[in-house]
């Protein structure tokens, strides 16, 4: 048999520290993840410099509380896995040269792994994914569908053209002032509420695209008029209608490469993943049609670095692995 | 004693490596673009050409500030993850101390950094490296009654002021018995609140 592989993994592209110890690829061996939230907040956002500063000031705990919890020492580490991007780039940065910084002096090897194919690593710790399949990724910076034919192999078959998914639930949240971080709040408000209200279907074409700022407008606009008239918004039907119409186009273009590509496994990949709208129908139409369907645990569909260490397992399976210059990128296409 | 001494404060980097007092490796350079990339290949090259390696530093000392927030943020983030993997402690320097070890004969020295906006991060020093006025976020024409005084020095070339020669063996030597600091609470000392810090703040007052 041979020697089981464990990959220190470190995540630190917007506003959690994390670092995690996962066995070859699958087994979350120990977990750290350290968020900023209450902390931006105050801000009604992510401020790109404070979380900057509270990754410098938390790194090396969140590596030493990581070993703690696995009992393990680096030298039990076979290598170490960092996000260098997409993110915030003065995020990114302390993640990367803490990275480095372990890999040269315990010598170990260093992968570069991108953020998204993080989040779609994570389903491979609920489940072990089977290929050739599609990936829906869906968070707060991105909305895409990705065909995997095999381990690391990422074909973008669609993306969004304007606002990521995540970005357009934070949108509506603030347009109807729920508070910071909106995106879950109107997920869980949709449930109160009826689809009462008439949106358009943004981009119901037969691309593979997203777009989803047509859709936020509007949003605007509706509650503009209704202000103007002085009538009162029904939140909860609001937050109904919007995602209704959110989950209709992310469910019919998925269901549209499933049945154009031959695949084994659907899998839900990203922040959004943890959307009950977005899961329950996916699941719903999955079982009708007979499609293989994963969706990662809630825990591990926010960031985290166990996805990234689960992802750099593979990475580095491929070898690929880079020298001590390794370079953040804020924006950075996944290959 | 063996010492690794960086500074990544402004794109004038430095990286040491000192022994016993003296240099043994010196790296000096303007990085412009990339820095982060660039320091951990540096420090690799340093301990390929000492007779140790980085397993026999007895202390870290690293430039925490003030200066670029992203440069400070890379020097701080190397120094506090080789502290904590090589079990050592840190001792921080003020990036305008380091600037004031500057050779001159006037009686004060005064080390700035562009802040912008007609501010700068600046202290000002006496022939014995003591602070007189302590280093701060201070508008450049607060610190005029200095100059006659004083010889202002900067790598920022917008400012009127002589370029530093930094003189790394007496600010190691100045620094040898400062409390080293455990790696988790080493940070970086901006010398100034991030803008949403300063707006919210406003908005509270």
């Amino acid at each position: 048999m041979s020697k089981d592989v464990y990959i220190l993994g470190i995540e630190s592209s917007c506003d959690e520290t994390s670092v995690a110890i996962v066995k070859n690829g699958s087994e979350d061996i120990a977990t750290v993840v350290l968020s900023q939230m209450d902390t931006h907040a105050n801000y009604g956002g992510v401020v790109p410099e404070i979380a900057s500063r509270m990754h410098v000031e938390n790194i090396t705990m969140v590596i030493e509380e990581c070993l703690t919890k696995a009992n393990m020492t680096m030298d039990d580490i076979t290598a170490i896995a960092v996000t260098y991007g997409p993110g915030l780039i003065g995020s990114l940065l302390v993640g990367v040269v803490a990275a480095e910084t372990l890999a040269y002096v315990y010598n170990k090897p260093l992968v570069p792994v991108h953020h998204i194919a993080g989040h779609i690593y994570a389903n491979n710790l609920t489940k072990k994914m089977e290929f050739p399949l599609i990936a829906l990724v869906v968070s707060g910076g991105h909305t895409e569908l990705v065909y995997m034919k095999d381990n690391y192999c990422f074909e973008k078959i669609g993306g969004t053209l304007d606002d990521a998914v995540g970005e357009a639930y934070d949108k509506v949240a603030r347009i109807i002032k729920v508070p910071y971080p909106g995106g879950p709040l109107v997920d869980k408000m949709s449930y109160d509420g009826q689809d009462n209200y008439s949106l358009p279907t943004p981009l119901a074409d037969g691309s593979y695209n997203f777009s989803f700022s047509g859709l936020k407008s509007a949003v605007i606009n509706l509650v503009h008029n209704e202000e103007q008239r002085g009538h009162e918004i029904n939140k909860a039907d609001l937050a109904c209608s919007f995602q209704q119409r959110v989950v209709d186009i992310l469910a019919k273009k998925t269901m549209m490469a499933l049945e154009n590509y031959d695949v084994k496994n659907l899998i839900i990949a990203g922040g959004v993943a943890a959307n009950s709208g977005i899961r329950t129908r996916l699941k719903e139409l999955c079982e009708e049609k007979n499609y293989n369907l994963t969706i990662p645990e809630f825990r591990y569909c926010t960031d985290n670095a166990t996805m990234i260490a689960a992802a750099g397992y593979f990475a580095y399976l491929k070898g690929r692995t880079s020298g001590l210059d390794l370079k953040a990128k804020a924006n950075t296409v996944l290959e | 004693m063996k010492i690794l001494f960086l500074d990544t404060s402004s794109f004038f980097a430095t990286v040491a490596i000192i022994e016993d007092g003296k240099i043994k490796y010196l790296f000096q350079e303007e990085i412009k673009d990339d820095m982060a990339s660039r320091m951990l290949p540096v420090i690799q090259e340093g301990f390929n050409q000492v007779s140790f390696t980085i397993n026999d530093i007895d202390k870290i000392m690293v430039v925490n500030g003030p200066g670029s927030f992203t440069g400070v943020r890379i020097g701080v983030t190397i120094a506090k993850v080789l502290a904590w993997s090589l079990k050592k402690d840190i001792v921080t320097i003020s990036s305008l101390e380091f600037m004031a070890t500057t050779p001159h004969k006037e009686k004060y020295i005064i080390p700035m950094i562009d802040a912008r906006r007609g501010y700068v991060y600046a202290g000002v020093y006496d022939t014995d490296l003591k602070n007189i006025l302590p280093d701060q976020y201070i508008k450049y024409d607060d610190l005029k009654e200095y100059f006659t005084d004083g010889i202002k020095v900067s790598h920022d070339d917008n400012l009127d002021a002589e370029k530093p020669q930094t003189d790394i063996e007496k600010i190691v030597a100045m620094h040898l018995n400062d409390e080293a600091i455990p790696c988790h609470k080493v940070n970086p000392n901006y010398l100034k609140k991030t803008e949403a810090e300063e707006n919210l703040k406003g908005k509270n007052d």
